[in-house]
């Protein structure tokens, strides 16, 4: 069922403070945002419970005696009620505190808040990079072949794409070491000590991302450029340039946007595996070491930090996509 | 005859028949036929042990090597298609199952529970796949079997959510809703009527999603938590040979190729799948470009002369290459368009009625064609003026009025600045003096509060009040021309007539022209000094409004005003009708297009196209063998059905 | 009710229907508190602007919207939506692409809608029922890509008709065809309704094409039925305004309907006002920021602006929803 959207039409200046459009839209977001949180606190939570058999055991292998996994358990709250450790591990959370990690016996906090910053910062740059290479490509391509100009372009365009995004982030991880560290000996294979060690890892990351969401700004232009309103501005005369740079480009971006957030949230994923390949001392080498030797605290911890950080990008997404499109407060239902 | 619908299985047939979909289709089957084959064929050679050969490189014997216990890489790689795509297509198949159980449960739990279902969906949807699966791979624990159900779980979400929609879609179209009315419940609405019309989607994205669920397992098999030795996939081969990678990079690149052309192939034939069984129009790069089509027949000869011309057509032709060779849907238009004088033009839809309005303003796009012998507007010959003159003097002096006022402004700028950028551009005015020129003229088109409604953007005006700001655009220049299509029709009865009232005082107070298209007979006949009838390209009939109750001698004229019942018709008769449909302008019939539905058609009429011609008296043109010249009895008679 | 014909009877009665969509501020009063009664046999054509109910009503009485209020009666008895087995109650829709089924040959369609009975065999049924909408029996193997806008909408009434219906509501059937084809339809209504004695519910906005099928006439306005009456009567002595403003805008043979003479401003202000927003109804007589007899354009009529005419329907003409609409009458009686 459709709504004609003349039954829309926002309350405009007699709107009072609570029923303003972003005031809603703000408790609308944050609520879902709480929800969001909660579900990922839980599944966390729950994560070590959902475990086949007795994590401990399993943690300490099966040579370790029924002492030391008793009083193991014991330490870890594992042997309370359910509701009572996951109202341990709220009160915790809250605090700070993640719990220790059954290897190493640090903090858990400590070891993410050593590794994190590593992660955070290939993320980013290759986020990055990935939209200023990839939304210009993508823009200037939907313009060049629209209406089927330039086939041939647009096949070479289409296939180098698909080709780039298929390719996942660890392969391309590989082939890069090869070329660039092992025949070319440009650049350094592994670690990130100097500036140059940055280049591969954060094109590894960036590479996929970037043929992925040129492909999309593309799209998006040329289904911007087939809508009635872009019609009306040919209508009205106007110069190639304000069609394309005011009126088409804006409307691409605001779904460009929404498909960068979620690679964006992808991103964050990829950086498990790139940080694997090049032994980039981030949370991600920290995740898949602590996934084999059953640290299961460092593993909650982690996996909760990732999870955050996806819902903040998606946090951000929304806020911008309200920001940019007058109607996005009013759609969101 | 029984055809399926275009989606059909015709579609899939269609899909290999294309370069991509083959070459994908062909690679995907090599693909499976090795994941059955290989093992069978080969693994004696790839578990063959040979120390005497340890960690070799790419030799005659060794294809590509040995690795540190000295078995043949090359083999390796074939025998683990079977483990990688078999793992992958089981994962897949999990994700497929669970996804469908998810994202169907709210079509048949009913309200509450398929909330909270779709609640849970998009909550796990936001997180991404790989993080699910690193979750689930520590729940289901270190090894193959845990990996499958990590990457099938972590494949479901987007899956459910992908179904979910694709359920709400077919759902809320109305023969659901026909069948619910019919007693249908809802198992049998889900299995007879939704899940057919939503399966070609789902086989197409399966099929990407195992592409993913290959590189996916890769993946997790590198970082270790994948397939555990002495089993072995490509992705662990790859993660094995990581280390050595400076003495033996044939290795870890050679499973790496394997995932990455299984990967594609998956991926890429769900692409072409999507693509062959999609939307046509998109399929652009069938298009060619259009000749210009030297061998037009001669041009209508008569044309009787109005004095103060604004529009000047002759033999006006729109043409499109189709997959079947060029079409024309607007084939030989030609009429003039005097000062301050309005004419309709009317037909069914597909009869060329917008596609003549949008070439007179020079809004065709390619691959389109528009030719003309003539077409002048205010004595200056559009197609052979540069580009720039042509478009100051257009943007300046020729207003468009699109159907749908929703649609047709820009949902992200606000509506003054829309009015105002034309005038910028084209008048010099600083933004200042067009924001006040803005206010000006939605002011004079009754714009009520037009200060406050120039600051705010389309989605908070309603229907009637937009078409009237396009109006205003369109009066911010000083226009000697508003062509307006259809511009009432997507409004209500009381609102129309709000429209038109306003046209038509623009039009006699400031004297300008209008060319006004719409399929309703009645309005044309209200608004117009002239009418033209227009019938699969054409104009058959060029008429005064005045003769259109009485006059009219095509045809096809009249029957169409004897089809629409107005307050006047006879409640006893039936309505006359129109029988067969309107012509597709792919297939042209020789002679007059309308042949096959006009009941004095004869064997002339079949073989010879007539010309538009006049008629009796000045001002009225037909292109008939046969014009009717009996008084319109109201309402005439024609067959039944 | 005793039945004096023998016939089956067939009434559809709506009480007080209310249909509400949305909750706080998005809240939205689609139908508001409507009375309306489709006699046994006749065809009620319903009338409105676009959002005004019409169809919300329709899909309400077949059960696809709940109510928020009031019942639906069948020959007195409240209609109860059961999910299983045929309903006495069929709705045709306005778009014919999108209310067949495209996997559906057009014969399995309409089977589907038959009941199962020991008196016919379905494949009969099915042939019965495309001879009753001209449709060569033959093409029931057909999809649906293969029919035009007007062949699917017989479809759609062939398969209303095959649960044996008592009622059939058609919302806005021929809005979606090219004015060729309209024709085409609406003869069959007629003849199929004239035929069957079935009684319906005529839903268009366009009052030509009503006055064409209907025997009586409602004519709705923001969710509430401001005028009903016998069509002709209603017609050609309208007594709401707003009745008053569709019949001035519908098409007329070769009347030039636009008067652009200059109106008084208050009038000129009505004329050109906004459709209301259905969220935010105006109080009193929802009508009155439009009225050309009303507050804005007599000042001493400030009644209208907080007084609901709706209660008060029943004493006037036509059960016409308007507190001067006896005032109009007698103004019209003075001139003769
Ligand atoms: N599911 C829904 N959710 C919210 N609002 C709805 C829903 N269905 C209908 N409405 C609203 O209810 C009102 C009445 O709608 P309805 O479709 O009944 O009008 P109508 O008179 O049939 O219009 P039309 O002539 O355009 O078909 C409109 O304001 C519409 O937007
Ligand atoms: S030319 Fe012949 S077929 Fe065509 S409209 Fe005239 S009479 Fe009919
Ligand atoms: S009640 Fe008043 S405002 Fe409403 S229609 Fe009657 S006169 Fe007009
Ligand atoms: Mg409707």
């Amino acid at each position: 069922m459709t709504i004609s959207s003349s039954q829309l039409r926002t309350t405009g200046g007699m709107a009072t403070w609570s029923t303003h459009p972003w005031v809603r839209f703000g408790s609308r977001r944050l609520a879902r945002l709480v929800i969001s949180l909660l579900a990922l606190v839980t599944a966390s939570f729950l994560m070590i419970h959902l475990i086949p058999g007795d994590p401990v055991r399993s943690a300490l292998g099966p040579a370790a005696s029924q002492s030391l996994v008793e009083a193991r358990r014991e330490s870890l709250g594992l042997n309370d009620p359910l509701w009572v450790q996951y109202w341990h591990f709220l009160r915790s959370l809250v605090t700070g505190d993640l719990g220790t990690s059954i290897t190493t016996g640090l903090p858990v906090s400590d070891v993410i808040g050593d590794r994190l910053p590593a992660t955070v910062q290939l993320a980013v740059a290759a986020f990055v990079l990935a939209v200023l290479v990839s939304v210009p490509t993508g823009l200037v391509m939907g313009v060049l072949t629209r209406g089927g100009r330039r086939p041939r372009a647009e096949l070479s365009f289409t296939s180098v794409s698909v080709v780039l995004a298929a390719i996942p982030e660890f392969l391309l991880a590989v082939g890069l070491v090869y070329l660039f560290a092992v025949k070319l000996a440009w650049l350094p294979v592994a670690g990130r000590s100097t500036p140059a060690s940055y280049v591969l890892p954060v094109l590894a990351l960036a590479i996929g991302p970037a043929a992925v969401l040129a492909r999309i700004c593309r799209v998006e232009l040329l289904s911007v450029l087939q809508t009635d309103y872009l019609r009306t501005a040919r209508a009205k005369r106007l110069p190639a340039a304000t069609i394309y740079l005011r009126h088409a480009l804006p409307n691409a971006v605001t779904a460009t946007i929404t498909l960068g957030g979620l690679l964006l949230g992808g991103m964050v994923a990829g950086t498990v595996l790139v940080e694997n390949v090049f032994g980039w001392p981030g949370l991600g080498s920290t995740i898949v070491s602590s996934i084999l030797s059953k640290d299961y605290p460092l593993v909650q911890g982690v996996v909760l930090v990732y999870g955050i950080g996806v819902l903040l990008v998606n946090l951000v997404v929304d806020v911008a996509l309200a920001l940019l499109d007058p109607r996005s407060t009013i759609r969101e239902s | 005859m029984a055809t399926r619908t275009k989606s059909g299985r015709h579609g899939w047939a269609a899909v290999i028949r294309t370069p991509l979909g083959l070459s994908a289709g062909l690679l995907l089957l090599l693909v499976l036929l090795l994941a059955v084959f290989a093992p069978v064929l080969w693994s004696h050679q790839a578990s063959a042990i040979d120390t005497d050969h340890l960690l070799e490189g790419p030799s005659a014997s060794h294809w590509l090597g040995t690795d540190n216990l000295g078995r043949d890489i090359f083999y390796r790689v074939l025998v683990a298609t079977r483990q990688s795509i078999a793992l992958a297509l089981l994962a897949t198949a999990i994700a497929v199952v669970t996804g469908l159980l998810l994202g169907t449960a709210p079509a048949v739990l009913g309200r509450r529970a398929g909330r909270l279902v779709t609640a849970v969906v998009n909550v796990a949807v936001a997180f991404p796949g790989l993080l699910l699966a690193l979750f689930f791979a520590v729940i289901f624990g270190v090894g193959a079997k845990g990996a499958v159900l990590a990457i099938g779980f972590a494949g479901a979400p987007a899956f459910a959510r992908l179904t979910q929609t694709l359920v709400a879609g077919v759902a809320a179209r109305d023969f659901v809703a026909a069948a619910r009315i019919a007693g249908a419940g809802r198992i049998r609405l889900l299995v007879r009527h939704i899940l057919p019309n939503i399966s070609e989607p789902l086989v197409v994205n399966a099929t990407i999603g195992a592409g993913g669920a290959l590189l996916a397992f890769a993946g997790l098999s590198f970082l270790g938590l994948g397939v555990q030795p002495p089993a072995y996939d490509w992705g662990r081969l790859m993660g094995e040979s990581l280390n050595s990678i400076y003495v033996h990079p044939a290795a870890a690149l050679a499973p790496g190729v394997a995932v990455v052309i299984s990967g594609l192939a998956f991926n890429l034939f769900g692409e072409a799948v999507a693509k062959g069984l999609g939307v046509e129009s998109i399929g652009v790069t069938r298009y060619r470009r259009c000749s210009e089509d030297s061998a037009q027949p001669e041009a209508p000869t008569s044309q009787y002369v109005v004095e103060d011309v604004v529009l000047s057509v002759r033999d006006l032709r729109v043409t499109f290459l189709g997959p079947d060779g060029p079409i024309t849907p607007v084939r030989g238009v030609s009429f003039t368009i005097g000062h301050g004088e309005a004419v309709g033009v009317v037909g069914e839809s597909g009869s060329g009625k917008s596609l003549t309005a949008l070439a007179v303003a020079q809004l065709i796009e390619p691959p389109g064609q528009v030719s003309a012998e003539r077409l002048d507007y205010l004595r200056e010959p559009l197609l052979d003026t540069p580009d720039a003159d042509r478009r100051q003097l257009l943007g300046t002096s020729f207003a468009m009025v699109f159907q749908d006022p929703t649609t047709s402004f820009n949902p992200t700028k606000r509506i003054g600045a829309q009015l105002a950028e034309g005038a910028r551009e084209h008048q010099g005015l600083t933004r200042q003096q067009a924001t006040t020129r803005a206010i000006d003229r939605l002011r004079a088109v009754r714009v009520p509060a037009a200060e406050r409604r120039a600051g705010q953007y389309p989605h908070e005006f309603s229907g009637g009040m937009r078409q009237r700001a396009m109006i205003g655009m369109g009066l911010m220049g000083e226009p000697a021309l508003i062509v307006a299509d259809e511009p009432t029709t997507a409004l209500d009865v009381t609102v129309q007539r709000q429209v038109l009232r306003l046209l038509e005082s623009i039009r006699t107070e400031d004297g300008v022209a209008l060319l006004l298209i719409s399929h309703d007979i009645t309005v044309i006949g209200q608004v117009c000094d002239r009418v033209l009838v227009m019938y699969a390209g054409r104009i058959v009939e060029d008429l005064p409004a005045t003769a259109l109750a009485t006059g009219a001698r095509h045809p096809y004229t009249r029957a169409l005003l004897a089809a629409v019942p107005d307050l006047d018709t006879d409640l006893e008769q039936p309505l006359a009708v129109i029988p067969g449909r309107p012509v597709d302008p792919g297939r042209l019939p020789s002679g007059c297009a309308f042949a096959a539905r006009c009941e004095f058609a004869d064997d002339r009429c079949r073989t010879e196209d007539p010309e538009l011609e006049t008629q009796l008296d000045e001002g009225h043109r037909v292109a008939c063998w046969h014009p009717q010249v009996v008084e319109l009895g109201w309402p005439i008679r024609m067959g039944q059905r | 009710m005793a039945d004096t014909n023998g016939t089956a009877m067939s009434e559809l009665t709506f009480e007080q229907v209310t249909v509400r969509f949305g909750t706080g501020s998005r809240a939205l009063t689609a139908v508001d508190s409507v009375d309306l009664t489709v006699p046994s046999g006749q065809v009620v054509g319903l009338v409105g602007e676009s959002g005004s109910g019409k169809s919300t009503l329709a899909r309400a009485a077949v059960g696809l919207t709940e109510l928020a209020g009031g019942q639906i009666l069948l020959d007195g008895v409240p209609l109860q939506h059961r999910s299983r087995g045929p309903r006495p109650l069929q709705l045709v829709f306005q778009d014919p692409y999108s209310s067949l089924d495209p996997r559906m040959t057009i014969g399995n369609s309409i089977a589907e809608a038959v009941p199962r009975s020991a008196d016919y065999s379905r494949a009969g049924e099915v042939a019965r029922l495309l001879e009753l909408v001209d449709l060569d029996p033959e093409r029931a193997s057909a999809y649906p890509a293969a029919l035009s806008g007007g062949q699917r909408q017989r479809v759609a009434l062939a398969r209303a008709l095959a649960g044996r219906p008592e009622v059939i509501l058609a919302d806005e059937i021929t809005s979606a065809l090219d004015v060729s084809v309209q024709g085409t339809v609406l003869n069959l209504v007629r003849d199929l309704q004239r035929q069957l004695h079935l009684s319906m519910l005529f839903i268009s906005h366009n009052l030509a094409v009503v006055r064409y099928v209907s025997d009586y006439i409602a004519v709705m306005y923001l969710g509430r039925i401001v005028e009903f009456g016998p069509a002709a009567e209603l017609l050609g002595d309208p007594q709401h305004p707003y009745t008053r403003e569709l019949l001035a805008a519908a098409p007329r043979r070769g009347a030039l309907a636009l008067d652009v003479e200059e109106l008084d401003p208050a009038l000129r202000a009505v004329a050109d006002a906004e459709p209301a927003d259905p969220h935010h109804p105006p109080p009193g007589c929802r009508f009155h920021p439009r009225c050309p007899i009303g507050p804005l354009v007599r000042p001493d009529r400030e009644l209208c602006q907080t007084v609901d005419p709706t209660p008060d329907a029943g004493r006037h003409r036509h059960h016409t929803a308007c507190h001067y609409a006896a005032a109009a009458l007698q103004a019209v009686d003075l001139v003769q």
